[in-house]
């Protein structure tokens, strides 16, 4: 009589991880049974891709693409460093000359000359701020 | 030289030291790659930045793990990283053309061909089946059937690697073969190649 089959141990039996016992009942099996070699022979086939492909022979120029891909970066490093160190002193000049353009201006605008136009631009607010908030929105529309 | 000695080499911006770690290494960095993404030429553009990373983060090794178990993390990571990001692409570029209309890509296995003997089964046919069941494996398992089939590694060694129990390494390996074979039965029965 034909035993139970035996597809769901085959890979094992390939990889030889089966008890003595289990693969002596898998090989009798094998031997009665068309269906359970055949898938057998299936197995294997799929399997022996990995023992085909594996292991490549890698392109000779590997280091050497590695090793441009490198130079690339610190070429890109040694950039940035110097743009890293540029920008904060750029802004720090920007900053300063913008403090002492403030201070300039503000010497300036205490002096008696400058108090003048000062004056009337006070009262012009002035005046916007006495017209009404409505009408200066319905103005808007 | 000795590995130490390597690394120290390294640390310090040497080019010799780097060159020869690489090329000590690549076959093996090279061939985990392919294990997970099963194109020679993303293999070999993964192990570039595998080893741009070792230069790079050089300074962070510690002795206390083999320079090996370091490659194999980082090779690994980055090949699933790369599926997953392959994935996504996959995912919008199929959003994409559903809204363009575009054209309906043939599905990935061949249709039945249960008329056809199986001496007809190509290689590429066979390697595309086997392929696409090791992709469907969950990434635990990936990992631990890569390293034992593709670099031949004692599931001692994966354990270090993967940072778990010999027992899990043993599980995880013992589910992958299932699996795959699993996958392999279901499409012998279909004829699917
Ligand atoms: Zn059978």
């Amino acid at each position: 009589m034909k035993t139970k089959c035996i597809h769901n141990d085959l890979i094992f039996y390939l990889d030889n991880e089966l008890s003595v016992e289990k693969r002596t009942a898998v090989e009798k099996h094998i031997e009665e049974c068309a269906d359970c070699r055949s898938f057998l022979a299936f197995l294997q086939d799929g399997m022996q891709i990995i023992e085909k492909e594996k292991n490549p022979e890698v392109t000779p120029f590997f280091y050497t693409r590695l090793s441009a891909r490198l130079d690339e970066k610190q070429v890109y490093q040694t950039q940035s460093q110097w743009s890293r160190l540029a920008q904060p002193a750029f802004f720090s000049l920007v900053l300063l000359a913008g403090i002492y353009g403030g201070l300039k201006l503000g010497s300036n605008a205490s002096s008696p000359e400058v108090n003048q136009p000062a004056t009337t631009s006070i009262q012009m607010l002035n005046d916007f701020a006495a017209e009404p908030i409505e009408s200066f929105l319905l103005d808007e529309l | 030289m000795d590995e130490a000695k390597l690394i120290e080499g390294i640390q310090q911006g040497d080019r010799k030291s780097f060159q020869i770690l690489v090329e000590t290494y690549q076959r093996m960095v090279v061939n985990t790659c392919l294990g997970i993404v099963h194109s020679k030429d993303d293999a070999e553009d993964l192990a570039q930045d595998v080893f741009m990373e070792i230069f790079r983060t050089a300074e962070n090794f510690r002795g206390d793990a083999k320079l090996s178990t370091w490659l194999y993390r980082i090779a690994t990571n980055r090949s699933l990283n790369h599926i997953r990001n392959n994935k996504r692409k996959r995912f919008f570029q199929s959003i994409e053309e559903t809204f363009t209309g575009g054209r309906n890509r043939p599905s990935e296995i061949s249709e039945n061909r249960a008329d056809q003997p199986d001496q007809n089964i190509t290689d590429q046919q066979r390697s595309d089946l086997l392929h696409r069941a090791i992709d469907r494996l969950p990434e635990k398992q990936r990992i631990a059937f890569t390293l034992n089939k593709y670099e031949e590694l004692p599931y001692q060694q994966i354990a270090e690697i993967m940072e778990i129990s010999l027992a899990s390494v043993e599980s995880l390996i013992h589910r992958a073969k299932k699996n795959l074979q699993e996958q392999l039965l279901d499409c012998y029965k279909k004829k699917c190649v």
